[in-house]
């Protein structure tokens, strides 16, 4: 038998360890934070895939958890720091929020108009705060815009693509170059012709009224940036009418919608969208009436 | 919104039985997006008497009862062959080694409907058992281990779903069904492995000879020690290993759930039944009680199976059928496809455009019998966001990889995890000239040496029916 005196002996010896074994932990943590920071830039806390971040301390099951998340952008199991979010949660939110910031904000680059043959135009809209305020200047062009347009173009194409900035570059930076030649692909396919591409500054999704006009296109089709969200800031739609006409009803026109990493892949997306415009063409309708 | 009938019929050891179901697809998605077809509701609207299995003798079946069955509960169900628009014919149990079952479940599968497949191997008929006993869903709405014990006539099948996903299957030659008696308790038939196990416990199983309540009790207690193994033992007895059909589990679990299915599974946990033990003329209820009594019922959380004798039946007419993701390519005019051996490779582990190649020559190789070749299709993970170029780089490697099958007259079978199959076929389709017929699914999982089969398109065109099975008459 043990006796009292001995056990308290090998509970206080137990703590000791246990007590040095956290403190070595705390240690060793505070080492690897510290070589971190020495060696590298600071991380970017945009990297973390939420789906797979978890915060909540002292979880009932953290596996549940996990996987309940696989199936929402919404930020759950983040934890809390009394009644506040976590300084991680916070950052990323102001973070994320930032990133949509910027997808309105800044020009789809040269480099990308450069690299995919395209030449550019403008709407009427003069910046992007125009372009933010006034709705109505972003689907018109100048008669100079559009002898542009006819000059470079192909005329009467069964099909004219091309992008637009719309509410996010990051959209058109993040999905143009793999959406593009999976639509031309998929058209190709079907000995459907295209016209040819360009881009469009400042515009919205009614600016294909007047293209589809001036090139005489049967169906007009717009790849572009959509209003950027906090789950993403790189989703791009694509929206196709046949025969646009101006001033058309907002339900003769199709989308596809979310096209991004998250979303449908680019490329998958591009390749649906050849078969959307191949009915078009070939019921000679698009909109409510086409039967996708 | 779109309802097909699906037939399930399954011949067992001891039962034969029917169900129609109707399954419900619908594209879930918004008009907003692209398609996204799912099943969003099955439905059984018809179950058939259950029938004693014809047989001709031992090791015979009969096909003219077996055709008589199905044709006289077609016509009850007022179901015609032509509704039928897919489902599964499988011969389970003792059943698979008699030695016209092959030949049995195609004739079967023909009467059946046109896309109703036949099939049979203990490891598919175990994983179709716990989804018609719905241990799938219990494991994954709970994220639980789940063991089903599905019991029957001849076999014990056993399934293990961890997260909804099946990990690992096993089958042993037990059940209700090993002995049969006549109304005199004389002995009947004997399977052969229970009259070896039957030699240690000094019970004799002579043909002719009356035999004693306890001594079924005997053999039923020993049965039930061997189940009982499955989950405690460290180490497996030698009569364990002797009773594996085929194999052992990969590892001991500890489950969060077991459930029991099969026709023994209604006399397990069934304190209140008012049936003599007789009163099939076999081991059956004796069995269901021994196992009511052992560690393995009794230390374990028990999960009440959806279906017991119908599990089976209710799995291989609800449960067989998936769906391809929406965004597919596919050559319409040769479907359907049966009986595809599937290659899988891993491109984690594949490290260079060469290696890619080899692997899949490599594989795709076990198929090429000696008269020529034998279509396999080609099993990727894929990944959930190609870029243009990638997909045109893994494309040119199929093509390269599978230049025998393209310079053949066997379609070009690609088959994706992740959502890239509709850009792939037609990437495919542009490098070979739109002169190959290609088929190009995703949204299938699928695992090496599985078989599967590719039915007619369903939903306006979007989506092609795939039933996978684990194995096709393990020999």
């Amino acid at each position: 038998m043990i006796n009292e005196k001995d056990l308290t002996e090998i509970v206080e010896r137990v703590i000791e360890e246990l007590e040095k074994e956290e403190s070595r932990e705390a240690v060793d943590q505070a080492v690897k934070r510290e070589a971190k920071s020495n060696n590298d830039e600071i991380v970017d806390i945009t990297d973390v895939d939420l789906k797979k971040q978890f915060l909540v301390d002292n979880p009932e099951n953290r596996e549940a958890f996990l996987k309940l998340k696989e199936s929402t952008s919404a930020r759950l199991g983040v934890g809390r720091a009394g009644p506040r979010y976590k300084t991680e949660t916070l950052l990323r939110f102001r973070a994320d929020h930032a990133a949509a910031m910027d997808a309105v904000f800044t020009d789809v680059s040269d480099q990308l108009i450069d690299d995919m043959n395209l030449f550019k135009v403008k709407t009427l809209c003069r910046d992007k705060d125009e372009y933010l305020k006034r709705p109505d200047l972003g689907k018109k062009f100048s008669d100079e815009t559009l002898a542009e347009i006819s000059n470079k173009c192909e005329k009467n194409p069964q099909v004219q693509i091309y992008a637009a900035d719309g509410l996010s570059s990051t959209a058109v930076e993040a999905n143009l170059k793999d959406i593009f030649p999976a639509i031309k692909q998929g058209l190709e396919g079907y000995n459907i012709k295209i016209g040819t591409p360009f881009f469009v500054q400042y515009g919205r999704v009614a600016s294909m009224e007047p293209i589809a006009k001036c090139l005489n296109a049967k169906v007009c089709c717009v790849l572009i940036g959509e209003r950027p969200g906090l789950a993403t800031a790189e989703s791009l739609s694509c929206y196709m009418a046949y025969d646009a006409e101006i001033g058309m009803p907002e339900s003769k026109r199709n989308v596809i919608s979310n096209i991004h990493a998250d979303g449908t892949p680019a490329v998958e997306a591009g390749a649906h969208i050849a078969d959307v415009i191949k009915a078009m063409l070939e019921q000679k309708t698009s909109g409510l009436d086409l039967d996708i | 919104m779109e309802t097909i009938i699906s037939a399930g019929i399954d011949i067992g050891t001891s039962t034969t039985q029917i169900v129609f179901s109707n399954i419900t697809l619908e594209n879930i998605a918004s008009d907003y997006t692209v398609p996204q077809i799912n099943i969003i509701d099955k439905e059984i609207i018809y179950k058939s008497d259950i029938y004693i299995t014809p047989l001709l003798s031992e090791d015979e079946i009969d096909s003219v009862g077996l055709r008589g069955i199905i044709e006289k509960e077609y016509s009850k169900a007022d179901i015609s062959k032509s509704e039928v628009s897919t489902g599964a014919v499988i011969i389970t149990g003792e059943t698979a080694r008699k030695k016209n079952a092959e030949l049995i479940s195609k004739e079967m599968s023909d009467l059946a409907g046109d896309f109703v497949v036949a099939s049979a191997g203990p490891d598919l008929e175990a994983i179709i058992a716990a989804k018609g006993a719905g241990v799938d869903q219990l494991s994954k709405k709970e994220n639980a281990l789940v063991i089903n014990f599905d019991i029957g006539g001849g076999t014990t099948n056993i399934a293990v779903f961890d997260s909804g996903e099946i990990i690992d299957t096993a089958c042993f030659d037990l059940g209700g069904r090993l002995i049969k008696i006549d109304d005199n308790k004389k002995i009947h038939h004997v399977s052969e492995k229970l009259k070896k196990l039957a030699e240690s416990l000094n019970v004799e199983l002579e043909q002719g000879r009356e035999i004693a309540v306890h001594e079924l009790e005997v053999l039923a207690d020993k049965m039930a020690d061997i189940l009982t193994e499955i989950l405690f033992a460290e180490v497996k007895s030698d009569d364990y290993i002797y009773l594996i059909t085929n194999h052992d589990l990969k590892k001991k679990y500890n489950p969060d759930y077991i459930s029991f299915s099969g026709g023994v599974a209604d006399y397990i946990g069934n304190q209140s039944h008012q049936d003599n033990y007789d009163k099939y003329n076999d081991l059956g209820i004796i069995l269901g009680e021994k196992i009511t009594e052992s560690p393995l019922y009794k230390e374990n959380n028990i999960f009440n199976a959806e279906e017991t004798i119908r599990a089976t039946v209710v799995g291989a007419g609800s449960h067989t059928t998936n769906i391809s993701g929406s965004t597919i390519t596919y050559t319409s005019d040769i479907l359907p496809l049966k009986n595809i051996p599937a290659v899988k490779i891993d491109e984690n582990e594949i490290n260079s455009e060469a290696e890619f190649k080899t692997a899949v020559k490599q594989k795709m190789n076990w198929y090429n019998l000696e008269d020529g070749h034998q279509a396999a299709a080609l099993a990727l993970k894929g990944k959930k966001n190609y870029s243009f170029a990638e997909i045109t780089s893994l494309a040119e490697m199929i093509i390269e990889a599978e230049e025998e099958i393209v310079e053949s007259d066997f379609p070009l079978i690609v088959i994706l995890e992740h959502d890239a199959a509709k850009v792939l076929g037609q990437t495919l389709n542009r490098i070979l000239d739109h002169k190959k017929s290609i088929v190009s699914l995703d949204g299938i999982k699928i695992n090496d040496g599985d078989y599967i089969d590719i039915g007619k398109p369903l939903a306006g065109g979007k989506v092609l029916p795939v039933i996978i099975k684990t194995l096709i008459f393990d020999n």
